[in-house]
């Protein structure tokens, strides 16, 4: 039967040929629009570890001054991340199932003896826990222990990247690596691993929350070991104030280290926050802070709190939403009516002995026909958007081009799409035929 | 007009689910190209806004310590003596910081010593006696920094806790409204207090978050050395900008063995960059927006036709009873009207709440109702287009259709 | 073959309601041919479309081959008319992008038939009625008794028990309105039940009883005239002489 209609459709186009291109066009005009802006969207503010967005916290203390003009909940309203003294005593509470901190370092790495300058790097200083917390993958090896973390012992963890520029993208697990006049041991080499925007830390770096991710990952206590200033953002409550000296930096308030917890449980993300606040309430009570003003945020909440996720960037997907209404309403409009001349003939079918549902089918088909027409067309303009989309990026950083790549995520959304566009156009029309009696539509005209 | 109306309205009634569904587009087409309209409007202005910086001439570019064992001050200051004397430099100066950037610091600004009155967040740019010359800002009031009042680490500061600053205008005024500021002291973050000795014309420092408060930038004479990178930042003579920044990069990188040049920029690109977020927001919503405007013409253009079709023999038979060409196409048009008004009613209520939903939720101004008049002009004029064929086709039906059967 | 028994039914509007059938009752042996006449607005055409399950009534009880109608679903009538009535109308109603071939095919198609028994039975039908040549044909390339032969093939192509047919040539001149009426009686001759909608006396002559229906009434039946004649023309005859 679905052969029948099928041929049934491809007639009823070709009578109107016109009309029928209009629809598909329609439909894969809106399908298009559709996906580039979600691709384009989804680039530009998904969160790269939504799995985890239950579990995974940024802490933030924000001890500056009550006296802001700033509003809370705007990231210049204390600060985003921890000073030293807050981030080694909160690490210690034993209460998460991973926690982690994290600082940029810069610095330059040799890898030969007569390798003649050294190559510039970005190093994430971080915990062992960064690579469980966040799913990263390995290629070669694993991450560093616990007791790299405290002693710190010279281990290493290196981009696929940088792996690839320094070994060949051999396996290089066990050999060394010379950084500020040590030898760090290459314990594991990660798989690509491209998180946009880089969540976990958003500041500063090559390009910002959307540059790349560390060339070469190390114990974080080595930064204060070698005395090696952060490289990434802080920001600082005086201004100059004992902080000329790197051991000023460690005394002072400024603020430098990233903090993520992992909490899984309800108890235990209560449990964390009431020793956060107990914390938070002593230093205010020392007269260290101004406030107790202690937060916990999940990735997304990280994300908007950045601005990262931009509210005019929601603002695109609303708009690529009410173009899908329109077109959708623009095809239901042209199908209900082309399907409502077809009354008659549809009344005739019925006086033949063609039940409803067979009626309901045929126009089901015609319809299905179309938006696969319309979804399929829409796939190859989409492509040719996000080109254009690349074209518009091209300027500006280099891995805004990233999120102009066609991603399944926006092939699924544009198969929904077409799906939601069959039942909607499709079915409407074929109930109304169905609703009323045949013999309506046999009087002689 | 009156009398065609009649008949037009109840055929309208008589099948309104096609009207009502044209009117739905056109009502949804005009809340989004006018809100679209606005925020274009907004990000072009925000675009337009002056840098106050000489941005075609200007580059600034990062050096970075490879090893650790390099001197940050003897460093600079060799790379400043060598461009300061490069054919084509106009002026040199090292700062931390790039302007028009988010590569910078930031500090509380107050009136009082911190926690004892209200601050502002602003833009900290610490640089030598030549940066604001770098820079090209010139002072509206007081005086530049002297070289002896530079803040190094191989000199001991007479009294390092009384500082002097110099502050853009806007900054001025948002702390001491219409007073005069020069002369006056201020608190950065700490409880020390510092002179301002010189107010400049505007320009955007190193940007804050979203920008709003561009304009907000507190100066501070000191070379920072602590990290194991500074900022260059150089204006050239008129046009001779590239060449220049080839020479210093090629001469800094090559002159220590230590020393790499991480990134360069050059101001017009920096504002670019600023603002290509915005630049894009603007292109991508004018194209989804004309999209649209698009389909809803096709809409209205294929539902027009495919009346023209079914109609026809009705439309015969008006001819045969003696309407003219006209009398049709005005048919057709004044149909359309009735649908775009009721469409262009419920647009501009959804507009507005659009409107109202991104005033409160994204900080946009009010909807001017300008902009809706313009809209539904727009929408009336394209959609009169989008039905004129149609319409002209109607008009070309013999009216021997009357007579013939189907 | 078809009991009615006070049906009515009543069209309702915003304004007014419409009593189309009132305590309409009649009985249709199989294998007779009735002719229905009446004024127009009578409720001809509302008998039939009742009678051929194309609307439903609002009272009174009817059975069509013994099974009681009343109550069954939107999906069983469909079935019924599928495969127990073929209809015949005034305007033809084949449809417009369908040749004739494919026309016939239609109510096969939702029976569910095989392919190859569908072409045999099209091939038969068409036969019949004497257009096998045009099978190719669109309707709009026939002339009108053509295209309403082909809707009777259509019509009897399922092997139906009961033909309704309203005013089947009332666009037709009185030549081809003849050799329709040959074919109906060839049909009713083969064992179908015909009932025919007709204001032509002289065709309503040809039926072995006549029905008059006044204002939704059955006003008075006549009985067989005598004038009904048994012999029969051969179609295939007749054609040559219409083209
Ligand atoms: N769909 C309908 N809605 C309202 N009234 C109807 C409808 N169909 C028929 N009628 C009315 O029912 C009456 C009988 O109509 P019909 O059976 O078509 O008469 P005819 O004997 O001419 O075939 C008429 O008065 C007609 O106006
Ligand atoms: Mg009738």
């Amino acid at each position: 039967m679905l052969g029948y209609y099928l041929r049934l459709s491809l007639r009823s186009f070709r009578r109107a040929p016109g009309l029928t291109a209009l629809m598909v066009s329609t439909i894969a005009l809106g399908i298009a629009a559709c996906i580039v802006t979600l691709t384009v969207y989804h680039g530009m503010s998904s969160n790269p570890i939504w799995w985890k967005n239950g579990e995974l916290y940024a802490v933030t203390v924000n001890p500056l001054s009550p006296s802001q003009t700033r509003k809370a909940g705007d990231p210049a309203y204390g600060s985003s991340q921890l000073a030293y003294d807050d981030a080694t005593y909160l690490s210690g509470s034993g209460i998460p199932k991973r926690e982690t901190v994290l600082a940029f370092l810069f610095g330059a790495i040799t890898s030969t003896p007569d390798q003649t300058r050294p190559l510039p790097v970005m190093i994430q200083a971080t915990t062992g826990g960064f690579f469980r917390m966040f799913d990263v993958p390995f290629r070669y090896g694993g991450p560093w222990n616990a007791a790299a973390d405290r002693g710190p012992e010279p281990v290493m963890v290196l981009s696929h990247r940088e792996n690839a520029k320094l070994f060949g993208g051999t396996d290089s697990v066990g050999r060394t690596l010379l950084w500020s006049g040590h030898r760090f041991r290459i314990v594991g080499v990660l798989a690509p691993w491209h998180p946009l925007p880089r969540f976990y830390d958003l500041s500063a770096g090559d390009g910002g929350p959307f540059g790349r991710s560390a060339d070469a990952f190390i114990p974080f206590q080595w930064g204060p070991t070698l005395r090696d200033w952060p490289a990434g953002h802080m920001s600082c409550s005086s201004q100059g104030s004992a902080s000329s000296t790197y051991q000023g930096l460690l005394g002072s308030g400024c603020t430098w280290i990233g903090m993520w917890v992992e909490l899984p449980t309800r108890a235990a993300r209560r449990h964390f926050r009431a020793f956060l606040q107990a914390y938070a309430a002593a230093q205010r009570k020392a007269g260290i802070f101004h406030a107790v003003n202690t937060h916990l945020w999940t990735v997304s909440q990280w994300l908007s709190l950045h601005h990262i996720v931009t509210r005019r960037s929601g603002l695109l997907v609303n708009l690529a939403f009410a173009l899908l209404t329109v077109c959708l309403i623009n095809t239901l409009g042209i199908l209900l009516a082309k399907f409502l001349r077809g009354a008659p003939l549809a009344g005739i079918r019925r006086a033949l002995g063609a039940s409803r549902r067979q009626v309901f089918a045929q126009h089901l088909v015609e319809a299905g026909v179309l938006s696969l027409a319309g979804a399929a067309l829409g796939l190859a303009l989409s492509a040719a958007g996000l080109a254009g989309v690349r074209l518009l990026y091209r300027g500006s950083a280099a891995a805004y081009g990233k999120f102009a790549h066609f991603d399944p995520i926006g092939i699924a959304w544009a198969l929904a799409l077409a799906v939601v566009a069959t039942i909607v156009a499709g079915l409407y029309p074929a109930w109304r035929i169905g609703r009323r009696p045949p013999a309506t539509y046999l009087k002689s005209q | 007009m009156a009398l065609t109306s009649h008949p037009l309205l109840s055929a309208l009634r008589r099948n309104p689910t096609g009207a009502v569904l044209i009117a739905l587009q056109i009502g949804i087409t005009l809340a989004i190209l006018v809100n679209a309209a606005a925020i274009v409007t907004h990000a072009l202005q925000k675009m337009d806004r002056p840098t106050g910086l000489d941005t075609r001439d200007t580059f600034a570019m990062e050096v970075a310590d490879l090893s650790r064992q390099f001197n940050v001050y003897s460093a600079s200051s060799a790379d400043l003596a060598y461009l300061r004397h490069l054919p084509g430099v106009a002026a040199a100066s090292v700062i931390v910081g790039i302007p028009l950037t988010d590569d910078g610091g930031t500090t509380t600004v107050g009136r009082l010593p911190e926690s004892q009155g209200p601050t502002i967040t602003s833009a900290y740019l610490p640089v030598d006696q030549q940066g604001l010359r770098t820079l090209d800002v010139p002072l509206v009031a007081g005086r530049d920094f002297r070289a002896s009042e530079i803040r190094v680490p191989t000199v001991a500061h007479p009294d390092p806790r009384i500082g002097i600053v110099i502050v853009t205008q806007a900054l001025a005024n948002a702390l001491f409204a219409h007073r005069s500021a020069l002369g006056q002291s201020i608190y950065l973050g700490g409880r020390t207090p510092s002179t301002i000795i010189g107010i400049t014309r505007n320009f955007m420092g190193p940007q804050l978050g979203g920008g709003e408060h561009a304009y907000d930038t507190v100066l501070v004479p000191e070379i920072v050395t602590q990290y194991a990178a500074y900022d260059l930042l150089v204006r050239t003579q008129p046009g001779k900008r590239a060449v220049v920044l080839r020479e210093a990069k090629r001469h800094i990188d090559a002159a220590d063995q230590n020393a790499v040049v991480g990134y360069t920029w050059t101001l017009s690109h920096a504002k670019y960059r600023m603002y290509s977020g915005l630049r894009n927001l603007a292109v991508f919503l004018s194209f989804l927006t004309l999209v649209m405007l698009v389909l809803c013409c096709l809409g209205i253009f294929g539902l027009g036709t495919f009346n023209v079709v079914t109609r026809t023999r009705q439309i015969g038979i008006r001819r045969a009873l003696g309407a003219r060409r006209r009398d049709i196409v005005t048919l057709f048009l004044a149909e359309n009207a009735i649908t775009v008004s009721a469409g262009a009613i419920f647009g501009c209520f959804l507009a507005l709440g659009i409107g109202q939903w991104l005033t409160t939720h994204d900080g946009l101004a009010r909807l001017d109702p300008w902009y809706l008049l313009v809209g539904v002009a727009v929408l009336a004029l394209t959609s009169q287009l989008a039905v004129w064929q149609p319409a002209r086709r109607a008009a070309r039906i013999p009216p021997a259709v009357a007579t013939r059967t189907i | 073959m078809l009991e009615m028994h006070n049906i009515s039914k009543i069209y309702r509007t915003d304004l007014i309601e419409t009593h189309a059938l009132r305590e309409f009752s009649l009985q249709v042996a199989a294998g007779e041919f009735i002719a229905v006449s009446g004024p127009s607005g009578s409720g001809k055409t509302t008998f039939l479309n009742v009678a051929g399950l194309l609307e439903t009534f609002d009272s009174g009880t009817y059975k069509l081959d013994g099974q009681d109608i009343r109550g069954l679903s939107d999906n069983a009538r469909s079935r019924i008319r599928n495969e127990k009535i073929g209809f015949v109308f005034q305007s033809f109603n084949l449809i417009p992008d369908l040749d004739i071939f494919d026309n016939v095919d239609v109510p096969l198609r939702y029976r569910g038939m095989k392919a190859a028994e569908r072409t045999a039975r099209i091939a038969n039908s068409l036969e019949l009625v004497g257009l096998s040549s045009r099978m190719r044909h669109l309707p709009a390339q026939l002339s009108g008794g053509q295209q309403q032969r082909a809707a009777i093939a259509r019509a009897i192509a399922g092997d139906p028990a009961l033909i309704l047919a309203d005013e089947p040539t009332g666009n037709l001149d009185s030549l081809m309105a003849r050799q329709i009426m040959d074919l109906l009686e060839k049909i009713n001759s083969m064992g179908t039940t015909v009932v025919l909608v007709t204001h032509d006396p002289e065709l309503a002559r040809r039926a072995e009883r006549n029905i008059h229906i006044i204002d939704g009434l059955v006003a008075d039946t006549v009985p067989a005239s005598g004038a009904r004649r048994r012999e029969r023309q051969g179609p295939a005859h007749a054609e040559s002489a219409t083209d």
